[in-house]
């Protein structure tokens, strides 16, 4: 894995198992993108139609998708607009439901 | 996106899709007595409902991937389940729209004189058309914009075009079953929608007699009567002569007005499937699990238990894609139970067994014979 060449912040991103099919197999990859948005917009690119596993048509985080910047739940900031910096580690998970 | 399935099922045989709560089951049988019962994919999901397409050529199984997290796909296989496809251009609402994919309900193949064209119901209701058998896909749009859109009410399912009925006899014509809305038709290709619901009773509504509101649950086409629809409804069982332009009640003796499924014998076309059900429980009426059959077209039904589970602890749901008939000449009947059976006959419904159990809940069935 080799971070991207650009000038915006490179952020290494943890996938969850569910969508290794859409990754091809990948657990991790490093992204570079402003904030979660572009970090997402970026993801689509790599893996086509990730972003729909992500966000709804309405652009809209999915309600039971959860993505943490740095160990902080986005809901908790800025949602999709939450600024990424160069080194940060973002986890996408999903909610913990039934149990 | 790989499955543990084993060999293709080879002409002749009966094959019979389930969509679950938790992934795709086929079962296929050269001679309706011994079954063999393999996963088909799509596992961690809700398989609403899928089908297998035979048209054109293929031999193409379609599925509606209903996740828990991840989203909403169409997904589609042309190796019984073993690999899966998405579309290249799936189904998804134009972002302006407002509007987000909740479940895929309903997957039906087009006319044998279209074998390209399959359509998809979905929550929110909405209409979507494949022209290249499943890889793109377009909203029709005069549904999505109809006037009254705004006026409309989901049932407990969401608001969901569940079920689609493209006119064989008029290829301009076609009816569309949506909770709780009712019965649409169009007969200018989709370009627009007129409610068909006259007769039918809306029971929970201020009104029960509305133009629109009812709750339709599932809706079919007698295959050598064009006109002669028949559905059963939230509230009631119902018959159209005319394309849907009036119903006729037809519950007549029936335990109770609900239920979901409703199926014919493609073969002796008065014989008509249904399944009614305790409406708050949403269960079998009494002790029996039973299906009712009529044979003249619903001037009479008949209950038919022979085989089924019956007592004091016996419950029982079938859900609205739970039942389907196959098109052998003594008719095959196939109900999925929310309980993980699939319940069978081979002589339209006289004598019935499980052929398959401890499966997750059962959403859909659909059967096909390998051509």
């Amino acid at each position: 894995m080799s971070a991207p060449s650009t000038s915006e912040p490179t952020a290494l991103v943890h996938l969850p198992a569910e969508l290794r099919a859409r990754t091809r197999e990948q657990a991790s990859i490093a992204v570079a993108g402003a904030d979660v948005r572009a970090i997402i917009v970026a993801l689509d690119r790599t893996f086509p139609g990730l972003r729909f596993n992500l966000c709804a048509e309405t652009g809209e985080l999915r309600p039971f998708v959860n993505i943490f910047v740095d160990g902080r739940n986005i809901r908790l900031a800025s949602a999709l607009d939450t600024p990424v910096a160069a080194g940060s580690v973002i986890h996408i998970i999903h909610s913990v439901a039934g149990g | 996106m790989a499955s543990q399935g084993t060999r293709a099922p080879r002409s002749g045989e009966t094959v019979v899709l389930l969509g679950t709560k938790r992934g795709l089951f086929m079962l296929r049988s050269h001679d309706r007595v011994e079954w063999e019962c393999v996963p088909a994919g799509l596992e961690s999901t809700h398989v609403y409902n899928a089908t297998l397409d035979q048209r054109g050529g293929r031999q193409r199984i379609f599925a509606a991937d209903n996740g828990d997290f991840f989203g909403t796909f169409l997904r589609y296989s042309d190796d019984f389940g073993q690999t899966w496809q998405e579309p290249e251009r799936g189904i998804q609402f134009p972002e302006e729209s407002g509007l987000s994919l909740n479940n895929i309900w309903t997957i039906e193949p087009g006319r044998r004189s279209e074998p390209d064209v399959v359509y998809v119901g979905v929550d929110p209701a909405s209409l979507w058309v494949s022209e290249d058998a499943g890889v793109t896909w377009s909203l029709n749009a005069g549904l999505a914009q109809h006037p009254t859109r705004e006026q409309w009410n989901p049932g407990a399912g969401g608001l969901c075009l569940h079920t689609i009925v493209p006119d064989y006899a008029h290829p301009e014509r076609m009816w569309v079953g949506i909770s709780a809305v009712g019965c649409l038709r169009t007969d200018d290709n989709g370009q627009s929608w007129q409610f068909m619901n006259k007769n039918t009773r809306a029971g929970f509504m201020p009104d029960p007699y509305p133009e629109f509101g009812q709750c339709l649950h599932r809706m079919t086409q007698s295959p050598t009567q064009p006109n002669v629809l028949y559905q059963q409804n939230h509230c009631g069982v119902y018959k159209s002569e005319d394309g849907g332009e009036n119903w006729i009640d037809i519950q007549r003796d029936l335990p109770s007005e609900f239920g979901f499924p409703i199926a014919l014998d493609p073969g002796h076309p008065d014989t008509v499937f249904v399944i009614v059900e305790e409406p708050m429980g949403r269960f079998n009426v009494g002790e029996n699990f039973t299906v009712y059959r009529t044979q003249d077209g619903g001037e009479s039904w008949q209950p038919l238990t022979n085989g089924l589970p019956h007592g004091p602890g016996v419950r029982l749901g079938v859900l609205r894609h739970g039942m389907a008939t196959d098109s052998h000449e003594s008719c095959g009947v196939y109900v999925g139970a929310n309980t993980g059976q699939l319940f069978a006959s081979t002589d339209a419904g006289e004598n019935w067994r499980v052929i398959a159990d401890y499966l997750p809940p059962i959403y859909s069935v659909s059967v096909a014979v390998i051509e």
